[in-house]
């Protein structure tokens, strides 16, 4: 089993209440099976009778956010998201996954790659993101997720698949540098895309110099899987903003969900509990500027607490703030 | 052992607490049973290690407010059902888990800040706050509830209130009996009911003392007012070795006694220091480690921290001086984190008791000797963490690095050594608990300690919950 892989991550968690604090869907849910803990015992369980898991146990693994926080906040740093995914990847494995993730997987899977535009560097946009903010002078790839989407679903074969035809066009485009304003494409393509230079876009758009303070979100995949988070900082301190802590601790994930990717199209309604939970932590709602480095996290803030203004990191570079 | 049986009673209690406490905070839910079976206590975990079932609630219900907890309690009332509270499931002595089955009411959803209060430097909040998420929003605002308990981000704070806890800075800031204004409390049989709303007072017994450690017996605790504290100009740490326990035991008595005020003071004996200090810290030497601290203005805490300095120096020591003093707090929480705590398949526990001065010592040594004596395979380790003016806290723990493998066998095993150690500090002037409460775990216990006083307490439970529905097995009240 994938598992057997987090054997050490499964002993550490399983009785283990230090992190519980930075549990985004164990937050707003006030489960206990919506922790790091509460999930490792269940991995616990699962090991001794996948065939019988009951569907609750599937259910909490797939409403895990998988921002990583805890494993970031973890002094030693066991990988409790890297043993949820284990978890998926072995529940896809034994044909468990539910209806709900294999209709979006079989969705996910119709990814068809296209390269349009001119110039020396490639723009991935991602499912969150719109061809009409990429930055100028670059060739646009699009056409579906890279294969992160399957891969935190657990269908890790598909993934490939998507991943190659991904890969393939990168290649053909004959670009040498991919900028991509979503964290988790990033993430993906960082690890995996070899002799290609992976940027995310705070690495590397200029922008215009603007003014007043704002709330910087940090991003689950640059921060916590990234150990990112001075690029969209520097950025903004470099375009003239003033940066203000947002919330109350600068651990806790602010992203609703970014770290699965596509969490709202799976669980719309912890999502929005999510959302709720930032607009709940907000100095001034009504006023605030809060600004995401994840085209994902925009979208749902937008959706489910539209009471709050939230830009992305791209927008006040190429617009600035009002 | 549930008492409610598979039929469609089930779902009818199931109907009236969703009327209750709303459609999404009734759970059933498998994943849900099995985490509110397990909390930080040893037998539920080593029987989870060796695939058993620990016994599961039936329902888990989170309600918002002490309306909805008072709903359920008079629905609890009426099937004659139990309601064991939980609020982070970190106590370590079994109390939040639920032996007879019936409803866990999870208090986690009750986690607002209400009110700041800045002329009295007072805070009230719900009690389901995660503790830490209550430190950041006072520290928002500039202000600190000097609540530091290792588990701060692992509790709520009616879990603390509810076994009388403590934080690493109690030495100046007390514990969290000393932190409470007020109370509101849902009582068994469901009404509302607040506690005066000072803690100094000559009108009639304390009725916020009747329930701070009554770990969820006679009731919920819902809303509470505490004590906050600006946050000081300075925090400063120093560390000494002294070549044995007793040494390090009379400068800290010593600090104590001169009426100075350390916000901690931690001492470790020898074994700790060379087994845990090591590991933790870095500091590979031999002898026990005494760290102190104080806040405050920064002129004041240099000098209590020469004086106390000073105080040291009268033994025979050796200075490690401030650096090795802030890596102990820099590092404070660090113990408590895999893989530097103990763990499965290792049986540990901590015998935690507290004495007055005269005393503190023969009860380490009565402790230390039962371990010994009796269990020749156990580790014994130990650190005094929270003291006063009277006495301090001793913080032993057991280890036994292959207890029995059949979990029977290794319950019956586990509680041998407890009922040793704690009767062997009984005998010495110690008591079954000083901040981690009696729960499952030292039920058994409770008559031997208070004697005939146990009737008033016994007395009390049945007043206030007739049915006895409130958290039944523990703190070795009649079920
Ligand atoms: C790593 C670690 C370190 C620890 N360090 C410390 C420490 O430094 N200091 C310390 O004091 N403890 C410490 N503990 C023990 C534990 O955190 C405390 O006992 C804490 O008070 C438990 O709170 P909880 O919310 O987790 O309560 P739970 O475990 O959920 O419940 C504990 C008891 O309180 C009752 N209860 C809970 N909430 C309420 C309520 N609102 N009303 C009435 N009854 C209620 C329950 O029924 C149960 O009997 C530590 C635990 C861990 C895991
Ligand atoms: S990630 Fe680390 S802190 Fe969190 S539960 Fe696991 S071991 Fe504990």
């Amino acid at each position: 089993m994938n598992i057997e892989n987090f054997q050490d991550t499964i002993n550490a968690c399983r009785f283990c209440f230090m992190c519980r604090h930075l549990s985004a869907v164990g937050n707003v849910t006030f489960r206990e099976s919506d922790t790091p803990r509460g999930r490792a015992l269940l991995t616990g369980k699962m090991q001794q009778n996948i065939k019988n898991l009951p569907p609750d146990y599937i259910d909490t693994f797939y409403r895990a956010e998988l921002s990583a926080a805890n494993r970031f906040h973890c002094v030693s740093h066991y990988d409790e998201a890297g043993l949820i995914l284990a978890a998926r990847r072995d529940i896809v494995e034994a044909g468990l996954a539910p209806e709900n993730v294999k209709t979006l997987a079989a969705e996910l899977q119709k990814a068809n790659f296209k390269v349009e535009g001119s110039g020396s560097m490639l723009y991935y946009v991602d499912l969150y993101s719109d061809k009409a903010n990429a930055p100028k002078d670059c060739k646009i790839i699009s056409g579906g997720d890279t294969g992160k989407a399957l891969e935190v679903l657990g269908f890790v074969k598909e993934a490939e698949t998507v991943w190659t035809k991904f890969q393939t066009a990168v290649k053909a485009s004959g670009c040498q540098t991919v900028v991509t304003s979503c964290p988790a494409s990033y993430d993906m393509m960082k690890k995996r895309l070899d002799s290609v230079k992976v940027l995310h876009i705070a690495e590397f758009i200029e922008g215009k110099r603007g003014s007043g303070s704002v709330y910087y979100l940090d991003s689950d995949y640059l921060k916590n899987y990234n150990d990112n988070m001075t690029a969209p900082r520097d950025l903004l301190k470099k375009l003239g903003y003033e940066l203000k802590p947002f919330g109350t601790n600068g651990e806790e994930s602010y992203s609703a969900g970014e770290g699965a990717v596509i969490y709202d199209k799976l669980n719309p309604e912890l999502t929005a509990k999510l959302c709720e939970r930032i607009a709940e932590l907000a100095d001034n709602p009504a006023i605030d500027i809060l600004v995401t480095a994840s085209p994902y996290t925009r979208s749902v803030l937008n959706k489910y607490v539209p009471q709050l203004k939230v830009l992305l990191l791209d927008e006040v570079a190429a617009k600035g703030v009002k | 052992m549930s008492m409610i049986k598979e039929n469609y009673l089930l779902s009818m209690l199931e109907s009236e607490l969703t009327d209750a406490v709303g459609r999404d905070y009734v759970s059933t839910n498998a994943a849900d049973q099995l985490g509110h079976s397990i909390d930080y206590y040893w037998i539920p975990e080593m029987w989870h290690d060796r695939g058993r079932e620990n016994p599961k609630p039936d329902f888990i219900v989170h309600p918002s407010s002490a309306e909805e907890v008072a709903k359920v309690m008079k629905i609890a009332n009426n099937y004659k059902i139990p309601v064991t509270p939980w609020g982070g499931g970190s106590g370590s002595q079994g109390g939040a888990l639920p032996m007879y089955g019936g409803i866990i009411l999870d208090t986690k959803r009750m986690n607002k800040v209400l009110a700041i209060d800045t002329a009295s430097l007072t805070v009230t909040v719900e009690t389901g706050i995660n503790t830490q998420h209550l430190e950041w929003a006072v520290e928002k605002v500039g202000f600190s509830t000097m609540h530091f308990p290792a588990s701060i981000a692992c509790a709520t704070l009616g879990g603390f209130l509810a076994h009388r806890g403590t934080g690493v800075l109690s030495t100046k800031y007390g514990k969290i009996e000393d932190m409470v204004m007020s109370l509101e409390m849902v009582t068994p049989t469901g009404e509302i009911i607040n506690t005066l709303p000072v803690p100094r007072h000559a009108s009639g017994p304390d009725l916020t003392m009747l329930y701070l450690g009554s770990e969820g017996t006679l009731g919920v605790i819902t809303k509470v007012t505490m004590k906050i504290h600006p946050v000081p100009e300075a925090r400063k740490f120093h560390a000494f070795l002294f070549k044995n326990m007793h040494e390090a035991m009379v400068a800290g008595a010593n600090i104590m006694r001169s009426r100075l005020r350390p916000c901690v003071i931690r001492l470790y004996d020898e074994p700790e220091t060379a087994r845990l200090i090591k590991r933790v810290l870095g500091i590979d030497k031999q002898g026990a480690y005494l760290v102190f601290g104080f806040d405050g203005p920064e002129k004041i805490v240099d000098l209590e921290l020469e004086q106390a300095c000073a105080i040291c120096r009268r033994q025979e020591h050796e200075d490690l001086g401030t650096e090795l003093g802030q890596a102990w707090w820099d590092h404070r929480y660090k113990f408590f984190y895999p893989p530097y705590m103990f763990h499965l398949p290792q049986a540990f526990g901590t015998l935690d008791t507290v004495a007055t001065f005269d005393n503190i010592e023969n009860v380490y040594w009565a402790m230390k000797n039962a371990v010994k004596d009796n269990f020749p395979e156990a580790a014994f380790i130990g650190h005094y963490s929270h003291w006063y003016e009277w006495g301090c806290m001793l913080y032993a723990r057991f280890i036994v690095d292959t207890p029995p493998q059949d979990p029977q066998e290794a319950t019956l095993y586990y509680n041998k050594i407890w009922n040793s150690a704690i009767r062997a500090a009984m005998r010495e002037g110690g008591v079954i608990n000083e901040h981690h409460g009696v729960g499952l775990k030292l039920g058994r216990l409770m008559k031997e300690l208070y004697g005939p006083a146990f009737n008033v307490l016994g007395s009390i439970k049945k007043v206030l919950d007739p049915n006895n529905i409130m958290n039944p097995g523990k703190m070795g009240f009649e079920r």
